[in-house]
């Protein structure tokens, strides 16, 4: 029991390095579903028919495959047939950014979609162009209505992320199990492992209810 | 002679308490054969929880309840939704099934209460759904049906089960003015077959007409009770009388 | 024409050895989660205090350590206290426990949103409380449970293949091996993607058919 704990407490710094890893590959990867799930979602309700077939056939093909077998093919498959050189931790961000960009997409959609159809109207009898209308008028709107089903999406990455030990990425999972093969040590390292996903989930859901609240316009809801 | 002289239900000395308040307080009813009572009075008398200890959904802390003379012992299971089977319930926002079509609305307790079988029960419900005149609608679920008709629908599936006698809680209250009409037209053919009643309700022009008795309750007790027209014009309790004011005020009826 | 052998003799059976064993992950996880879900969703709703709090850090935990840390916990954590599991078992256990915890979240919110009035209608036509339980609560919570936990299976179609990282060989783990040793990563990964791509599209089409058979007005399935 000391011995274990001993062995914990040596080895949390290094834990919580992997921490900083794990962060890096959830931000990079929600950043890129971010900005690419939401021009997928303005695609898919605004764009032409080939556009909304081509978005739901990228939606279709992300939201079907696991995310092991993306990063294979990734890793191993595409990027070294293409030669192109990238590092697991980058091919983990894009590829985990592709996929979340799919499930984002959808999550706009429906923001996008429950809004009234006067919204769009108002803007255009204003004069603005679609392009300005819906930077301006549709999508401050749309986001605010996103956050709580894109706070479920954060973590559900987060917790994706530990797949990218696959790779070799070196996260939180696979320092755990790096240290828990020398030290024998594998219960409490995994769950101190899992602990760790908790508050970084916790405190990730905590920050977005607060920018929801801080972004709330009032008599607003769903 | 004797068998007439029970009444069909009695209510005696019932008394409700939720924590400290004391929401029906030793209130006593009894109803006979083919009689129609209205109790009437302000919104959190305890009309709708002495409703609702007549047929122990809410399980009164103090009285009892006798069925035909015989009284109820609501620990005992099979006498409890035995006398549940014998008194029909309708409700003020209806409580149909959502997941069920009007016709199978009717037709479930019939069979999985009842125990009737399949054909039986479906000409069953369909006897009633007609003499509400909603045959046409026997396909449609709830959320397809207006309030007038799903309350319709709610006393045809209580009228299919042969009760002894019916509680209705303000059973328009829920109802769009212009819906109301459909549904006291169906109580008021109930009355002229007979059909054993207590209702509380603010239709008070339509019940001075049909009822028996009126039951005036105020904050838990009743307070008195008497012919529409005695309640109505010569009350002998203050309260009474103020009450049947307002409501005249309110629903303009020719009292 | 020696490539055209090697995949019908070697490469074929590996991945229908692969496919196979994938089902055998898949089926008794999702039979198994959804017992598990609805015994902890009914617990949540139904137990006294001390049950429901149980079942809210089960909820917790399961939900909240990513999949990949649970099943290391099962294959290679618990021999730390003596006891050892077959990787396909720790795997099957893994997914059920894990699966069970998401489908729980939308039993007891189908339980949840039954309306007060429809226990008080059936009780007030006589039904007994098993009565009421068979022909109301569940046909209603069933409805409203059934995107989410049909949507569960679908997940849990692809995250079978996290059995792999805990050298459980299944469809990915067969595809892997042949990969690397042939370097054909991007053909026989497509071919898995592909395979799993069926799976996935083929349950939720069921699931869509299944929703829309028991689709009744006015009802909106529950979601979390």
């Amino acid at each position: 029991m000391i011995e274990s704990l001993t062995i914990l407490a040596g080895a949390l710094p290094y834990l919580l390095k992997g921490s900083v890893v794990t962060i890096g590959v959830v931000f990079g990867a929600m950043s890129l579903g971010l900005l690419f799930g939401i021009a997928l979602a303005v695609g898919q309700v605004y764009g032409a028919i080939w556009l909304k077939r081509l978005i739901g056939l990228y939606v279709w093909f992300f939201r079907g495959v696991p995310l092991l077998v993306l990063l294979f093919l990734f890793y191993f498959g595409l990027f070294s047939l293409l030669n192109i050189n990238l590092t697991a931790f980058t091919v983990a961000v894009i590829v985990l950014g592709l996929i979340s960009a799919a499930y984002q997409s959808q999550i706009f959609r429906g923001a996008i979609v429950s809004l009234p159809d006067g919204q769009l109207k108002a803007a255009r009898a204003l004069g603005m162009s679609d392009a300005t209308a819906i930077v301006l008028i549709i999508l401050p709107q749309a986001l605010r209505l996103a956050i709580p089903a894109w706070s479920n999406e954060y973590s559900i990455v987060l917790k994706d992320s530990a797949v990218a030990y696959a790779l070799g990425v070196t996260e939180i999972m696979a320092r755990a199990h790096f240290v828990a093969s020398r030290t024998y040590q594998h219960l409490p390292l995994y769950f101190t492992a899992g602990v760790i996903f908790l508050i970084l989930t916790y405190a990730g859901t905590k920050a977005l209810r607060l920018l929801e609240e801080r972004v709330h316009i009032p008599g607003y809801s769903q | 002679m004797s068998t007439e002289m029970i009444p069909v239900l009695s209510a005696e000395r019932i008394t409700k308490r939720y924590g400290k308040k004391t929401v029906v307080r030793t209130a006593s009813i009894s109803v006979n054969k083919g009689d129609l009572k209205v109790i009437i009075g302000p919104s959190g008398a305890g009309k709708s929880t002495l409703l609702q200890c007549i047929n122990y959904l809410v399980t009164p802390d103090e009285g009892r309840i006798l069925l035909e003379g015989r009284e109820i012992d609501p620990s005992r299971k099979k006498d409890l939704y035995r006398l549940r089977q014998d008194v029909g319930m309708i409700f003020q926002d209806f409580n149909l099934f959502d997941h069920l079509t009007a016709h199978d609305n009717v037709r479930i307790a019939l069979r999985r209460v009842k125990g009737i079988d399949k054909t039986d029960a479906s000409e069953r419900a369909v006897r009633e759904l007609e003499r509400v005149g909603l045959l046409d609608h026997m396909h449609k679920y709830p959320a397809q049906l207006s309030g007038g008709q799903k309350q319709r629908v709610s006393i045809a599936r209580a009228l299919a089960m042969d009760p002894k006698i019916m509680l209705l809680d303000e059973p328009t209250s829920a109802l769009d003015p212009e819906l109301i009409t459909e549904v006291l037209a169906v109580i008021g053919d109930l009355r002229a077959n007979g059909m054993t009643m207590i209702m509380s309700t603010h239709q008070i022009s339509f019940a001075s007409e049909m009822a028996d008795e009126f039951i005036f309750m105020e904050a838990g007790i009743i307070v008195e009770t008497g012919s529409p027209a005695k309640i109505l014009s010569q009350a002998e309790c203050e309260r009474t009388r103020e009450f049947c004011a307002k409501i005249n005020e309110i629903y303009g009826t020719s009292y | 024409m020696e490539e055209m052998l090697f995949i019908r003799t070697e490469v074929v059976p590996a991945l229908a050895r692969g496919i196979i064993v994938s089902i055998q992950l898949i089926i008794p996880s999702s039979a198994l989660g959804l017992l598990v879900g609805m015994a902890v969703g009914a617990a949540r709703v139904y137990g006294n205090r001390s049950l429901t709090f149980a079942a809210n850090c089960y909820v917790a935990i399961f939900r909240g350590f990513p999949l990949v840390v649970q099943l290391f916990i099962w294959y290679f954590g618990l021999p730390y206290i003596g006891i050892y599991m077959t990787p396909y078992v720790a795997a099957v256990l893994g997914f059920s426990l894990c699966s069970g915890a998401y489908h729980s979240e939308y039993i007891r919110g189908a339980f949840l949103s039954i309306k007060q009035g429809q226990l008080m209608a059936a009780k007030a036509l006589g039904f007994s409380h098993v009565g009421m339980l068979i022909h109301v609560i569940f046909p209603q919570a069933f409805r409203r449970a059934l995107p989410g936990c049909g949507n569960e299976i679908v997940y849990l179609i692809k995250y079978s293949s996290l059995a792999y990282m805990i050298t459980c060989i299944e469809l990915t783990g067969e595809g892997k091996i042949i990969a690397s040793e042939t370097f054909k990563y991007i053909e026989i990964f497509l071919i898995i993607g592909a395979v799993y791509l069926f799976l996935t599209t083929i349950a939720s089409w069921f699931l869509r058919r299944l929703e829309n058979r028991l689709s009744i007005p006015g009802f909106k399935p529950f979601s979390v």
